[in-house]
């Protein structure tokens, strides 16, 4: 519901200049933007409480110091304030269940659950590629990365370097698929353009037209 | 009509060999036709992924484990989601195996059955049925042709040897014979392809052979048990013996070189015998038309094109009578020998003197050989083996008239002709396999079929991105088959 197949969309700034992007996200509806923020929220709650659960069993080891009461609150825009938060929560009631659920739990399950929860927490859920064409200048390829932690890879490839760009087919897994190539000059191996959501044939094919009608110079006829 | 056609074979170019040659010369002349074939054989080193060849041949060279002589590990299954996923992305109709010892073809024709689509095998070698590694390779294949629609064989001794193996109906079992591109083994006095426009219908010079000439007796061939070297390693010597003005050349590579070798050490025959190596395929006329006399001692053979190619380059043949070779040459071309040494040394005497007496026109060899073999008729009869199974044919055209009777049958059958599809039909056709041996294929064939089920359902057909066919040039052959149909 939340992810569709690979789908392009293209944005045309100027004739010379054209953008493809493949993603999985669906069509942005208010509905589905309520439901995008819900999940978010989901995910700082849940994340937080994971952060929660370390720490208490942190405390309750043999290395950490006990915190001591903050007699009056610090300044909001300081580390004291962290240490001051973090005093009040693990006192609360709230503290004091998640304390005790980390006395129940064994450090070597508690560590990898916790830092798999994490990790989950952090992928993201859509993918989302693009192809950025610049007559005279060269075209870019961008690729969102699967976690939040990191941003796109992006690359840019200027018009000279690039020898030829086209579609071919390769063994992957269990099947064969199409991809989009860009040759580089001088490099070994091939650039790969939507190499993570490898679409389908039509969209390559929309794409591969697009990309050789808009980087090259329509040639001038003679005379 | 086109079909769309899957030739699946281990053994495909860049390596060297007769049945290589014979599936692309086959996929050629049948893309001529108007037909959509693709090859799918496994990675050579450097040679991977999806490649095009000449004529827009499509070949998937699929990523596989080698283990002997080029031949994959046999897994029943592993192959199949990646067979599934090409037949369905080029729209396969047809799926044409080649060669026994393929464990590629054995599986694709399996998983072809399931898929529901016609199979076509070709056999191009002979079995023998006592040893272990015969009979094993011999339950394979009557497991894979208890259900295939049509076998085709390259010669008539080859039908009766995969009949008798695989316990075929011999009706469904066609002889095609390989052949040879006659252009490329032209004799040296032969003009060059293609003729001028001059129609400069050459008729060849006879050359003549004196009392003291030297003649040249050449053998091209790989080196193995089979092939007869052993008979050759005996034989050289002798005839070199009895006859002063020959000589020997002699290409090829193999296990038994080394035994050539030790022979001609042995005998000081290094002038008179000339040992070139592996040869090239494309290379192997120029040698032969180096010799006059071309001997060929195999101990088995289906078909045994290079003697085709020989007599083609104006060679005249001494061949062993084994096998399929008695069928491949008209008799004035050939002089025949029992697979041993005495025999193999007294027919290779009566080639000499024969040649000497200029008794024998080597000179019209190749044009005969023309006539008689071309890769264009033996698509056109393969073309005619895909029309009797996808059921164009009517069963009486294609099986002759006497077989058109019900009774002739096996209760299996469907419709007249045409295997039918239903697993419960298939399945008896297995089961009649042996007594273990039936429910073990039977059991294959179930786990196959839940596979592809399995796989319908995880990999589902509406993605898989259809493939794009090479660009067709319009035929000029369709006007002349227009008129042909015309005067019938």
């Amino acid at each position: 519901m939340l992810t569709v197949a690979p789908h392009l969309r293209t944005r045309r700034p100027s004739p010379t200049t054209v953008e493809y992007t493949v993603s999985t996200s669906p069509p942005p509806t208010l509905p589905l933007r309520l439901l995008l923020g819900l999940t978010i929220l989901l995910r700082v709650t849940i994340g937080l409480s994971v952060l929660l659960l370390l720490y208490s069993k942190f405390l309750l080891s043999d290395y950490s110091t006990p915190l001591e009461p903050y007699s009056s609150r610090p300044q909001l825009q300081s580390n004291a304030f962290i240490w001051y938060l973090a005093y009040n929560l693990t006192t609360s009631r709230l503290g004091a269940l998640f304390t005790h659920l980390a006395t129940l739990t064994p450090p070597i399950v508690l560590l990898p659950a916790s830092f798999t929860i994490l990790y989950l927490l952090s992928l993201r859920l859509h993918t989302t590629e693009s192809l950025l064409v610049l007559r005279g200048l060269g075209i870019q390829t961008s690729s969102s990365s699967s976690t939040f932690l990191s941003g796109s890879t992006t690359r840019f490839i200027p018009t000279e370097k690039i020898q030829d760009i086209f579609v071919n087919e390769a063994f992957r897994g269990f099947e064969v698929r199409y991809y989009l190539v860009v040759v580089v000059e001088g490099e070994e191996s091939v650039v790969v353009v939507f190499p993570r959501l490898l679409p389908r044939r039509q969209i390559l094919e929309t794409v591969w037209r697009g990309v050789r009608g808009c980087l090259f110079e329509p040639e001038e006829k003679a005379g | 009509m086109p079909y769309n056609i899957a030739m699946v074979s281990d053994y495909f170019f860049p390596q060297p060999g007769g049945i290589e040659s014979h599936i692309y010369q086959l996929s050629t002349k049948l893309i001529d036709r108007g037909h959509k074939v693709i090859v799918i054989t496994h990675a050579y080193e450097g040679r991977t992924g999806v490649r095009y060849l000449t004529n827009g041949l499509k070949v998937y060279h699929v990523p596989f484990l080698v283990i002997y002589r080029a031949t994959t590990f046999p897994t029943v299954f592993s192959f199949f989601p990646i067979f599934r996923n090409i037949v369905i992305r080029e729209q396969i109709e047809i799926v044409h195996g080649h060669a026994s010892l393929s464990s590629f073809c054995h599986e694709a024709i399996l998983h072809a059955r399931t898929m529901g689509l016609r199979t076509v095998f070709t056999d191009h070698s002979l079995f023998g049925f006592a040893d272990a590694a015969s009979i094993l390779t011999n339950k394979l294949l009557k497991f894979t042709l208890s259900d295939v629609d049509h076998v085709i064989c390259v010669s008539h001794t080859c039908k009766e040897n995969t009949v008798l193996r695989a316990s075929l109906d011999p009706l469904m079992v066609s002889v095609i014979p390989n052949a040879v591109v006659a252009e490329n083994f032209r004799p040296l006095s032969h003009p060059a392809y293609p003729p001028s426009e001059f129609g400069n219908h050459m008729v060849p010079v006879q050359q003549h052979l004196g009392p003291h000439d030297t003649i040249t007796i050449v053998v091209v061939s790989r080196l193995f048990y089979n092939k007869g070297t052993d008979l050759l390693v005996a034989a050289i010597p002798r005839i070199l013996a009895s006859h002063p003005h020959v000589r020997f050349i002699i290409a090829g590579s193999g296990p038994k070189a080394i035994d050539l070798e030790q022979m001609l050490e042995r005998n000081v025959l290094q002038d008179r015998v000339e040992m070139l190596g592996p040869v090239r395929h494309e290379e192997v006329r120029d040698v032969m038309v180096r010799g006059h006399i071309y001997l060929h001692p195999s101990l088995t053979e289906a078909f045994g094109t290079v003697i085709v190619e020989a007599a083609s380059c104006g060679l005249y043949v001494v061949c062993t009578q084994v096998g399929g070779i008695p069928e491949v040459l008209p008799n004035h071309m050939t002089v025949f020998a029992k697979p041993e040494e005495d025999d193999l040394v007294a027919a290779t005497g009566k080639a000499i003197a024969a040649l000497r007496s200029n008794k024998v026109r080597t000179e019209n060899f190749h044009d005969q050989v023309k006539k008689m073999y071309s890769w264009t008729d033996v698509a056109e009869r393969t073309e005619r083996v895909y029309d009797g199974i996808s059921g164009v044919l009517s069963e009486a055209d294609f099986y002759g008239y006497d077989a058109a009777d019900a009774a002739s049958w096996s209760a299996t059958r469907g419709r007249a002709g045409v295997q039918s599809f239903a697993l419960i039909d298939r399945l008896k056709r297995y089961y009649g396999c042996g007594i273990w041996a039936g429910k073990l294929f039977c059991l294959c064939v179930v786990i196959d079929y839940l596979l592809f089920m399995f796989l319908e359902f995880f990999a589902p057909r509406d993605e898989i991105d259809i493939a794009r066919n090479w660009p067709k040039k319009i035929r000029v052959e369709n006007s002349r088959r227009d008129q042909r149909t015309f005067k019938r």
